[in-house]
């Protein structure tokens, strides 16, 4: 079972150093922070979509469409409610509603567009091992990283065991879709159950298994792919710290920025 | 301030208790605390299983009622943290913060992961910080929610974790500007109380006690921790330390051995008795040697000693030594020495740590100098993975290969870290028979470039191979000489718990000597004595000794299963274009074929947890798409290969009474019901029924997983691979219960790649092959075809093939020898 969003190809962002990519997508993310104005995400939000058709992993927006446009819509429905304004919309003054909450509530969905889809570009053009290889290479400590690597590996694993536990459970007449809401959770029990102890009872295997490959927390550990920035990395890296530069000096006077009233 | 003062004007019987909370107010502690986890391999372990199982369960399982939909759902993963924190302390707030971090991997990573790993932190932190330490209200004890004060105190926890957890979470969130406060924090603050209240406790309950019998708390594994660091009292301690007895490195001689075992006794800390017992034996280059015996006889824990995890990580009593290449194992700690010792174990998937096959490769790379690794590291991967024969992409997710080619994965990153010595620890157990062949072949190529390969093994598959074979008997050396000495004495294999040739027994007791051990070898003895096999009729009568395979044209009434024209395919991915199988009422039926060829798929459309996508399969006359799963379930069950897949239960009468009540059995019946299905698998009710399940050995829980399916009284069996991973002892047990549940009236589905298990048992074989029925009939039948087998990477056992020189296929020892002519040839009784 593998739930990884990594889509292999050979293109040139693929191509670029992991610490380029994670700048870019932290750039990108600063970027549409800087913005409270729905035009000026807009021009954020269209960059992101470059970026990941540039990558060809548009297929992972459409994969995950649900959630985003349910996001997108929770955002722009509820910021209303909560932001002050002077132009109240005529049928929904009542509620407190205003024009200004409408454009701040687009605004902070399309904030959200931005970043959910900053953090699938980066997923999707990077495998997890390069993201751990990255984030030490810009300061995470080595063990951090690889506790993280190997958790995502073993999640694939325990959710194959997963799908056995139910498996086995549910032909044992074990049936969590029916009954009170306690009554469900609780259901719950005959999954969680034999999937901890599965997990738990390997620990010191896994311990054992780790240590006998030469891991060990202390033991001094070298990236082997101590990869040098190219011309290529630098450009992209300038491009988006400019981009981050222009946006922040925008912010500073007062463009693309909304006056927010809570 | 008006918050702090308000503290004064408490009762006075207060102040003692507050001030112990005060004084338990130590942030530098709790810093080195939470740092010192990342200094012990079994607690990065723990955070990383923690991290995983929170991820795990966090993306499938789902309570069904959404608090915001599609964004903030009651999730029984919400529970994990708080759980974990009480269990395991400081490395569940670790765990709990990357494990949220990893489910945003599936979609939501961004700036809101940091605020959300920061809360998840706290949500695994605060619990275990403040069990215990809430002055009056602490009960004191272990965190098992057994009274009102521990229930209210596990209550006020559950407050305050959820809310810190909510706070930070949605005061970040708002900072982003994402989602307003008020609308996440209170979301995530009741899924997180909701789940933490009703599904932790009960959690907690089962837990809790094996965690502690298995040394998982946070001080068990901090003092162990502790011992094993430099300086402290045990582990790598000076007085463990051994003599060389050889200088390290540099040449060494080819006749001098490279594993040196000498008078090696172990006792497991707790243990009663010692495991081993003065074993002594060498191995040199170029050699393979098979440690052999029955389970817990010790193999195991000599091929820990290889490598130093005993008594370096598995703590106990030991006395001897073992030298690699003239250095005792007990000098260096377990890591330093992958170099030197390679180790694959029986469980390979533990050895998994990357998402890619080159991770798989690069990560025991980076423990090694750079002098050693090379400038050339994607040939140094390609080099090593072709030493294995794996020609598979490097970006490929190991998970996704076959279970032969992840073995070999795991030996091609133990290999490159060059070591002179491998370890392979019941590498064949799980392994079907073409993946078993594919690693023999590796480990005899590695032999010829002078590796010395100890290989631990409780089967003879492997024997023809060996170049010496070491028997353990009761932690004693009890046998070590040629493979073919040991072959060629059934008799004595037998009284070493392991299980002969079963061509060589046939020959047994009618005075042939020495006895064959191949097919070639026993045809030629059979010349040599004139022997020809002219089985009489009541044994080839198989309607008359078997019962006749179910026929549409039959007398046997209607099939108990019918599948009719069944499609099914998982995620596009064809399994079954048009199958069709009909099972009569009382059969012995042994589904057979390689891996990969559909059986499991087969087993699982059988009980109706998948569902055809066309055609139909009825169950004693149900159709599976229209029945529920627990109507059905009193049909037919089915029991799965790893018993641990179901186990959850406090004692051994719950989880039998599982089924039983899920179907809605009456408390008053239920008794009997495990009582029955109890001695139906042969186990005592008084003697087992308080047991803890997971205190029991495999081939125990094994029985108690049949015995809980048999707790619903189905007409119809199916049993999973049910012997894998168990020992000759244990493989013939599971068997002759089977056997005996049909002879009572059971009809048994055997999925299986056990072409011996068939040959003995089954009366009945289904030959499966990439998703198509290629062979059904009586076990002779189907084996009388060798070519077809073959086409299903399947061989036909020793004894069929000995049989069919003379135009019959036998199937059994038994059959053997009742065949035997001339007249006169009186086997002894064994």
């Amino acid at each position: 079972m593998n739930f990884s969003l990594y889509v292999p190809r050979q293109t040139w962002i693929h191509g670029l150093d992991g610490r380029t990519k994670f700048l870019s997508a932290v750039g990108l993310s600063l970027m549409a922070l800087g913005f409270s104005h729905p035009l000026y995400l807009s021009g954020v939000l269209g960059l992101v979509l470059m970026g990941m058709m540039a990558s060809g992993v548009q297929a992972n927006i459409r994969k995950m469409w649900v959630l985003t446009a349910l996001l997108f819509c929770y955002s722009v429905a509820l910021w209303p409610f909560f932001v002050k304004g002077k132009t109240p919309i005529p049928w929904l003054g009542v509620l407190g509603v205003t024009q200004e909450g409408v454009i701040v509530g687009l605004a902070m969905g399309m904030r959200l567009l931005i970043l959910i889809w900053v953090g699938v570009w980066l997923l999707s053009t990077m495998t997890i091992e390069s993201l751990s290889v990255t984030l030490q290479q810009l300061g995470l400590p080595g063990r951090v990283g690889f506790a993280f690597s190997l958790a995502f590996r073993w999640v694939a694993i325990l959710l194959g065991a997963g799908v056995g536990v139910v498996h086995a459970q549910r032909s044992r007449g074990l049936d969590v879709e029916t009954g009170g809401i306690v009554s469900r959770i609780r259901k719950y029990l005959p999954l969680v159950v034999p999937l901890m102890g599965h997990a738990l009872r390997q620990t010191n295997l896994l311990a054992m298994a780790l240590e006998s490959k030469g891991f060990h927390p202390l033991a001094e550990r070298q990236v082997l792919s101590p990869a040098r920035l190219r011309l290529s990395d630098y450009l992209v890296i300038g491009t988006i710290g400019c981009l981050v530069g222009v946006v922040w000096w925008l912010r500073r006077q007062g463009l693309g920025v909304l006056e927010i009233h809570f | 301030m008006a918050g702090f003062s308000s503290w004064f004007r408490l009762p006075r019987r207060f102040h003692p208790e507050m001030a112990q909370v005060f004084s338990m107010w130590k942030p530098h502690r709790w810093l080195a605390e939470l740092q010192n986890v990342w200094a012990d391999t079994r607690s990065i372990v723990i955070i990383a299983q923690i991290a995983a199982i929170y991820a795990a369960i966090l993306i499938p399982f789902k309570a069904g009622v959404p608090i915001i939909p599609g964004f903030v759902e009651l999730r029984p993963a919400n529970a994990i943290p708080i759980v974990a924190s009480l269990l395991f302390g400081p490395p569940a707030a670790w765990g709990a913060a990357i494990g949220n971090v990893i489910g945003d991997c599936f979609g939501t990573l961004g700036p809101a992961s940091f605020f959300g790993f920061w809360g998840n932190f706290f949500f695994g932190y605060v619990p275990y910080r403040l069990w215990g330490r809430m002055g009056w209200l602490s009960s004191g004890t272990s965190p098992v929610v057994g009274s009102f004060r521990q229930g209210l105190e596990y209550a006020l926890i559950c407050v305050v974790a959820s809310a810190t957890c909510a706070g930070i979470i949605g005061l970040g969130v708002e900072w982003l500007g994402l989602l307003p406060f008020a609308v996440l924090a209170p979301a995530i603050f009741l899924n997180n109380i909701v789940m933490g209240i009703f599904l932790g406790p009960p959690l907690l309950k089962f837990l809790y006690p094996r965690v502690k019998r298995w040394g998982l708390g946070f001080v068990e594994i901090q003092s162990v921790a502790h011992e094993r660091m430099p300086g402290g009292s045990g582990g790598l301690n000076p007085s463990l330390s051994v003599p060389a007895g050889h200088p390290d490195g540099g040449e060494r001689e080819s006749h001098l051995p490279l594993v040196e075992c000498s008078g090696l006794s172990f006792q497991y800390a707790g243990g009663s008795v010692p495991v081993l017992k003065d074993v002594t034996f060498s191995i040199y280059p170029g050699e393979v040697v098979l440690l052999m015996g029955r389970s817990g006889t010790g193999k195991s824990t000599v091929s820990y000693a290889c490598n130093g995890i005993v008594p370096h990580l598995v703590p106990g009593r030991l006395s001897g030594v073992v030298r690699i290449a003239g250095r005792p194992t007990v000098n260096d700690p377990v890591w330093l020495q992958a170099g030197r010792v390679g180790m694959v174990f029986q469980d390979f998937d533990a050895q998994l740590v990357a998402t890619t096959v080159e991770g798989e490769i690069r990560h025991p790379l980076e423990y090694r100098p750079l002098s050693q690794v090379g400038v050339d590291l994607l040939g140094s991967i390609q080099r090593v993975l072709r030493r294995v024969g794996l020609e598979v992409s490097l970006d490929r997710d190991p998970i996704t290969l076959s279970g032969g080619q992840r073995q070999r994965l795991v030996l091609a990153s133990v290999l490159a870290q060059s070591p002179s010595v491998l370890v392979l620890d019941e590498p064949g157990s799980d392994l079907d028979p073409q993946g078993s062949s594919r690693l023999r072949d590796v480990v005899l190529a590695l032999r010829e470039e002078g590796m010395a390969v100890l290989w631990t093994a409780q089967h003879h598959d492997e024997m023809a191979y060996a170049d010496r074979i070491v028997v353990l008997d009761d932690g004693r050396m009890a046998w070590t000489g040629k493979p073919e000495e040991l072959l060629r004495q059934p008799r004595m294999m037998r009284d070493l718990g392991l299980r002969p040739l079963p061509l060589t027994e046939c020959f047994e007791g009618i005075g042939v000597d020495p006895l064959p051990i191949s097919v070639e070898e026993a045809w030629v003895r059979a010349d040599r004595m004139q022997v020809v096999l002219d089985p009489p009729p009541s044994v080839m009568n198989d309607e008359v000794r078997l019962g006749k395979p179910y026929s549409p044209t039959s007398e046997q009434g209607p099939p108990i299963i019918q599948m009719a024209q069944v499609c099914f395919d998982y995620e596009n991915h064809p399994v079954f274009g048009n199958l069709c199988l009909d099972v009569g009422s009382g059969e012995f039926l042994a589904v057979v074929g390689a891996n990969g060829s559909g059986k499991s798929t087969l087993s699982r459309l059988l009980n109706g947890l998948l569902l055809p996508m066309a055609g139909r399969v009825l169950i004693d006359g149900l159709n599976t798409r229209e029945t529920p799963i627990n109507t059905l379930a009193t049909h037919v069950g089915l029991v799965f290969q790893n018993p641990d897949h179901q186990i959850f239960a406090e004692t051994v009468w719950e989880e039998v009474a599982f089924s039983a009540r899920n179907i809605g059995i009456g408390e008053s019946e239920i008794d009997d019901r495990v009582r029955d299905a109890l001695a139906a698998v042969g186990m005592s009710y008084e003697q087992y029924r308080d047991l803890d399940p997971f205190s029991l050995r495999k081939g125990e829980r094994q029985r108690i997983a049949v015995a809980s399916v048999l707790a619903t009284r189905p007409g119809v069996l199916i049993f999973d691979e049910p012997t894998t991973g168990l020992d000759v002892v244990e493989t013939r047990r599971m068997l002759e219960m089977i056997r005996r549940l049909n002879q009572a009236g059971h009809t048994v589905v055997m999925i299986t790649h056990s072409m011996r298990l068939v040959a003995e048992y089954a009366t009945r074989c289904v030959l499966m092959n990439a998703g198509c029925i290629v062979g059904d009939g009586h076990p002779r039948e189907v084996f009388s075809n060798p070519s077809l087998l073959a086409s299903a990477a399947l061989d036909v056992p020793d004894v069929s093939r000995f049989s069919q020189r003379w135009g019959v296929t036998l199937l059994s020892i038994d059959e053997v020898r009742a065949s035997f002519s001339p007249n006169g040839m009186c086997p002894e009784s064994k």
